[in-house]
């Protein structure tokens, strides 16, 4: 990742956008991680599965859209520490459709123990729409 | 299907489960699906503590909420790390039950809160997670 892509924390400050996250979860991968996750919900097996419970196809569980958030902070600010992290489920999340995981740095707070950040987090299509919003804060490496 | 709430079971434990040891292979598996990466060696992703599985995952009572429900989205406290070896304890609550009306009628909402401690009893996380019921 580039200096660019990682500006130093003095120079981070609200309106900050951090560096999107451009992926296309595949099948497998939906698959991967609901294993990995214990999580046994036919929907996130199959097409077959989901239709079968109303849905249009097979979806990715809700944890792995937080697990996207998390890696999004821990990628455009490396050395933070996720302190808290939420999310809202508004459209499921499929494989095979791009998306964007996007966040912006909303408040900072200066502190002894380091500076903690405020985001707003959104997952969304290549046309902006929105499947998934969220917030995080995160704090920065203590100052030495 | 009528939507039923029941305020007498907030505030329930409905699930207290103690975890074996937190494995090495675990926490790879979870890194390599999640595409988070450890913050340290022997350390797991923020989000590994979703993956705990608890003996119950919804409370015996409310089985006539409605439909199956849907994961409509979780809050995370996160305090300390995880740490292979860790053995952890969830304990489960109904954290809140309330009802909307949205543009496709009726829909229920339950709060179910866990809370995550290691075997130092230091708080590991507070996950909150809505469920959707129609």
């Amino acid at each position: 990742m580039s200096d660019v892509d990682t500006p130093a924390w003095e120079d981070l400050d609200v309106g900050h956008e951090l560096s999107p996250l451009r992926l296309t979860l595949s099948a497998a991968q939906v698959r991967q991680y609901a294993e990995a996750a214990h999580m046994p919900g036919a929907r996130f097996f199959s097409d077959d599965a989901a239709r079968k419970e109303g849905l249009p196809g097979q979806i990715a569980p809700g944890n792995l859209s937080l697990a996207l958030f998390s890696r999004l902070i821990v990628t455009a600010l490396p050395g933070a520490t996720l302190t808290r992290l939420g999310a809202t489920f508004r459209v499921p999340v499929r494989p095979g459709q791009p998306l964007v995981v996007r966040g912006v740095i909303t408040e900072k707070h200066c502190t002894d123990h380091g500076d903690l950040f405020e985001c707003d987090l959104v997952i969304e299509s290549v046309e902006g729409d929105r499947w998934v919003t969220g917030t995080a804060s995160a704090r920065a490496p203590a100052p030495r | 299907m009528a939507i039923t709430i029941d305020r007498s079971v907030v505030g329930s434990e409905f699930d207290r489960t103690t975890h074996p040891p937190v494995a090495q292979t675990e926490v790879d598996a979870y890194a390599a699906a999640s595409g988070e990466s450890c913050p340290a060696d022997g350390v797991a992703p923020p989000t590994f503590v979703v993956s705990l599985r608890s003996h119950r995952f919804m409370p015996k009572s409310l089985a006539r909420l409605g439909r199956a429900g849907l994961d409509a989205g979780k809050d995370i406290e996160l305090g300390a790390p995880i740490r292979v070896g860790d053995v952890l304890t969830t304990v489960s609550t109904v954290h809140d039950i309330y009802e909307k009306t949205g543009r496709s009628g009726p829909m229920g909402f339950l709060v179910l809160r866990t809370v995550v401690t290691n075997q130092r009893d230091e708080g590991v996380a507070v996950i909150d997670q809505r469920m959707m019921f129609r």
